[in-house]
């Protein structure tokens, strides 16, 4: 089964999928960094709704996290330092994970912030824990494949 | 080894790329904020509360709500000059609230921006939560205040002292 799945990921198709998750993540993140550019009070506010971060971080984290997004998202869809990009994108998405659920576990139900600040996205819930999750998967696939082509090509050259 | 210092010299560098073009935008974007969160103390020395003063509305007032007793509470009440709003969860409000009260969790606060911005800004808001223990009337006077509304006050007393008192409540969510 592994080895189906490495020979498939190491294959033309597999580099095909593998690259169109990879620019269908970044898209996504730039998409999600939009509306945060736009409107960094109303993130900084979605942020404190979260009461994890220290208030003096609030704004602070409100101006960087948008642009961090927006730069790792050009970076997955142009191929550029795209280990990088989604190295942070997985970071991020654990600390989101974590701080969905821990807002979850504390009853507090308000707009996640994800995607946009928007009063119409929808609010905290288990199913932004399993959307976050399948990203995170997205970034595990693409490191996945890079480490299978680099054994393949180490091997060759053995 | 060679490859995870490449990584991390990349990591690095998307960073500080992002923190310089974050950074540099907030001077150009209309709702640009400043690096330091502002933090104000609400209430008096009873009561006060430190809060982060979110730039929600960059024109919005600047000095901070005030406490506004039993008494007070209660004969905006009678006048209807003042409209109330419940800062605790839905099911807190369904449970038990001051009659004719709107529910409006601080923990969502944006999701009720569509509806807070259709409201006179110069209407007199009074919020509360629970009592004494609770600080979320606080938390949403503040927000009120920076979204911009003239006078907002916060009944610290809340819910306990209002129910206490026999003045009329309601119990439908």
């Amino acid at each position: 089964m592994r080895s189906t799945v490495e020979n498939f990921l190491a294959s033309k198709p597999g580099k095909l999928f593998v690259r169109i998750v990879q620019i269908g993540l970044g898209l996504l993140f730039i998409y999600a960094s939009l509306d945060k550019i736009w409107n960094p009070g109303l993130f900084a506010k979605s942020i404190s709704n979260y009461r994890l971060l220290p208030l003096p971080l609030l704004h602070i984290s409100a101006i960087m996290l948008p642009w961090i997004e927006l730069i790792c998202g050009l970076a997955l869809v142009t191929n550029r330092y795209q280990r990088a990009a989604y190295t942070i994108i997985g970071g991020m998405l654990i600390i989101f994970i974590l701080a969905i659920a821990s807002a979850m576990s504390r009853g507090l139900d308000f707009n996640c912030g994800c995607f946009s600040v928007d009063s119409e996205e929808s609010n905290m819930g288990l199913m932004k824990v399993v959307q976050n999750v399948g990203l995170l998967f997205s970034c595990v696939l693409i490191e996945y494949r890079a480490r299978v082509v680099h054994l393949k090509q180490a091997a060759t050259l053995d | 080894m060679n490859q995870m210092s490449k990584l991390i010299k990349d990591i690095i560098t998307l960073v500080i790329v992002s923190t310089i073009l974050g950074v540099s935008a907030q001077v150009v974007l209309p709702n640009g904020i400043g690096l330091r969160t502002e933090i104000t103390v609400v209430g008096d020395d009873s009561t006060g509360v430190a809060v982060a003063s979110v730039s929600i509305n960059p024109n919005g007032a600047s000095e901070a709500a005030t406490n506004i007793s039993l008494q007070k509470a209660y004969s905006a009440y009678e006048n209807g000059s003042a409209i109330f709003f419940d800062a605790r969860s839905p099911e807190e409000f369904g449970s038990g609230h001051i009659k004719a009260a709107v529910n409006l969790p601080v923990h969502a606060f944006l999701d009720s921006l569509n509806y807070l911005e259709n409201l006179d800004f110069n209407k007199h808001i009074i919020t509360y939560c629970d009592g004494e223990d609770c600080n979320a009337s606080i938390d949403l006077a503040a927000d009120l205040k920076m979204m911009g509304f003239a006078q907002v006050n916060f009944f610290f007393g809340g819910w306990q002292e209002w129910r206490d008192a026999g003045y009329p409540v309601g119990s439908k969510p």
